[in-house]
């Protein structure tokens, strides 16, 4: 079925996260001199940084972290997810320790809980969007 | 900070009728309540040297219009006007940036303004759904409105501290009473029960529909000058006394804090040390509450209640009529309506003035106002704070 949801804006700090994705690799910015990760892109807060992000640069994570907080949307705010109520939309502690929020999926909203494992899953939406929904981990992936 | 205690004063209030208002624009609204102020003060549209138009959007949105200007509504002479805004500290912000010219005295009398059209774009399709602008992340994900991630605090508050939604209830129910004394607000003569909240339908779990506040249409103002100019006006003057911000910039993601708290710990700082006073001096708090949990936090974190404590606070009516700290008496964005923080801030001089009617804090002298809100600070946090202390004259 044709995507009928809002499409990602993405700002071009961004898009090499979003071109990631599209390959179906999560990937954090780092910094390159302490190793500190980031999501949004943000210069290191640990030292003085090189000119526009010069000190970091995006590279693969675990894609896994534990679920934060969360809530379950009875509403549609938008006609496209009319059918996809009650959905879980939750804030996700990675495991590189950065906060990531998005949409838990394959699995009864009634089961997520806070500290639930949790693993990205990649839905191509077309052919130029990808998004990283996260789902329970699978047993004995961690 | 510079002196500010007792050296400006509100010298007029001014609000429309809210609800929904379909046959007005933002702008007339905005330009209405600032007619009704100017004359509350006893002062003409003459007198007027500078206006502040508050938005909540400060770079832009639908609020009041970026290609008129309120002041050519009203025919205000305003030598100043610009815009002003930040979610839902956009009065208070409205406040603090007129004073400058005020003291500089490149003004005289300001009037600070606000009108929105919210609930008939809502009602048209629109309203409060966030998509499109570059920057924004959640909307494909489902993050499409305010709820979406001001509800991920009532989750956590929950998990770490075990309050219930029959706790966040009872503020609600607080605030509706409240509102039960006010003639103007949208809920009166409506009450309702923690059952009525528990069987509200869910928004977005762990919200209620009674956990959320209203979006409403209609127009706030206030006249403000400086404190011996007031002296000469037809109301009683309510005085600045204290002014503070705080922002969750301070402590991003790595302080997950953030998620159980607001930033009001460098708001009270600053604004109780330069008002000179102590939490228990306050006597009425107008505190925003666009969530229900957002109160349940400002209450602990000024130290009302310790931390963790807020549901057992709240559930023993300590904010609700009778109780030991008056909180959004004129019914808050829960009950009464939604003009960001001009709800509390003009709540705040009525009560100051002792106006309030049915609803009226016997002797109140000091008041504390809110504001709160901003970008979402990505991912989830709600961005800044600002504390306003106010005496009556």
């Amino acid at each position: 079925m044709a995507w009928n949801k809002p499409l990602p804006q993405i700002d071009r700090d961004m898009e090499p996260f979003w071109d990631a994705l599209k390959r179906h690799e999560f990937v954090l910015f780092r910094c390159q001199e302490c190793g500190a990760w980031y999501w949004p892109a943000a210069f290191c807060r640990n030292h003085p940084n090189k000119p526009l992000f010069g000190s970091l640069a995006w590279e693969k994570a675990s894609g896994k972290g534990k679920i934060f907080a969360f809530n379950i949307h009875y509403r549609a705010f938008h006609p496209g997810f009319a059918n996809d109520i009650p959905y879980v939309y939750a804030l996700i502690d990675l495991d590189e320790g950065p906060m990531f929020g998005t949409r838990i999926t394959g699995c009864d909203p009634k089961e997520v809980h806070i500290g639930l494992p949790v693993e990205v899953v990649y839905e191509d939406i077309t052919d130029k969007y990808t998004l990283p929904y996260f789902q329970p981990s699978k047993v004995g992936a961690r | 900070m510079a002196a500010f205690r007792d050296r400006f004063a509100i010298v007029g209030i001014g609000r429309t009728k809210v609800g929904h208002l379909p046959n007005y624009s933002a702008r007339l609204l905005q330009a209405e309540a600032a007619r009704l102020a100017i004359e509350d003060a006893g002062l003409k549209p003459q007198d007027i040297d500078g206006a502040v138009n508050v938005k909540g959007e400060g770079g832009g949105g639908p609020s009041g219009g970026w290609t008129d200007a309120f002041p050519r509504v009203l025919g205000l002479p305003a030598n100043v006007y610009f815009h002003v805004g930040r979610g839902g500290a956009s009065a208070v912000l409205g406040l603090a940036t007129a004073v400058k010219f005020l003291e500089l005295g490149i003004c005289k009398y300001m009037v600070i303004a606000f009108g929105s059209d919210g609930l008939t774009r809502h009602r048209q399709g629109g309203g409060q759904e966030e998509t499109g602008r570059p920057g924004l992340w959640g909307a494909p994900l489902g993050d499409l409105a305010a709820v979406s991630h001001h509800s991920f605090f009532a989750s956590r508050h929950m998990h770490e501290y075990g309050t219930t939604s029959r706790q966040l209830g009872a503020i609600s129910v607080s605030e509706r009473r409240w509102a039960c004394g006010n003639p103007d607000a949208y809920m009166y003569g409506r009450p309702i029960t923690i059952e009525d909240h528990q069987n509200s339908p869910y928004v977005a779990y762990p919200y209620h529909l009674l956990d959320i506040c209203l979006v409403s249409d209609g127009g706030s103002a206030f006249v403000l000058t400086t404190a011996e100019r007031a002296k000469d006006c037809a109301q009683r003057p309510v005085y600045t006394m204290g002014l503070g911000y705080g922002d969750v910039m301070a402590k991003l993601w790595w302080d997950k804090a953030n998620y159980t708290q607001l930033a009001v710990a460098p708001a009270k700082a600053t604004a109780f040390k330069e008002a000179g006073i102590e939490l228990k001096d306050v006597d009425v708090a107008q505190l925003y509450d666009c969530f229900t949990s957002e109160v349940l936090f400002q209450l602990e974190d000024y130290g009302w209640c310790p931390k963790g404590e807020g549901g057992h606070f709240v559930e023993a009516w300590n904010i609700a009529p009778g109780g030991t700290i008056p909180v959004n008496t004129g019914g808050g964005l829960i009950a009464s309506h939604h003009h960001g923080d001009f709800t509390g801030f003009l709540e705040a001089v009525t009560q100051l003035r002792g106006e309030g009617g049915a609803r009226q804090v016997k002797d109140a002298e000091i008041a504390m106002v809110t504001g709160h809100g901003g970008e979402v600070i990505r991912p989830g946090m709600c961005s800044h704070h600002a504390c306003l202390l106010l005496r009556r004259g």
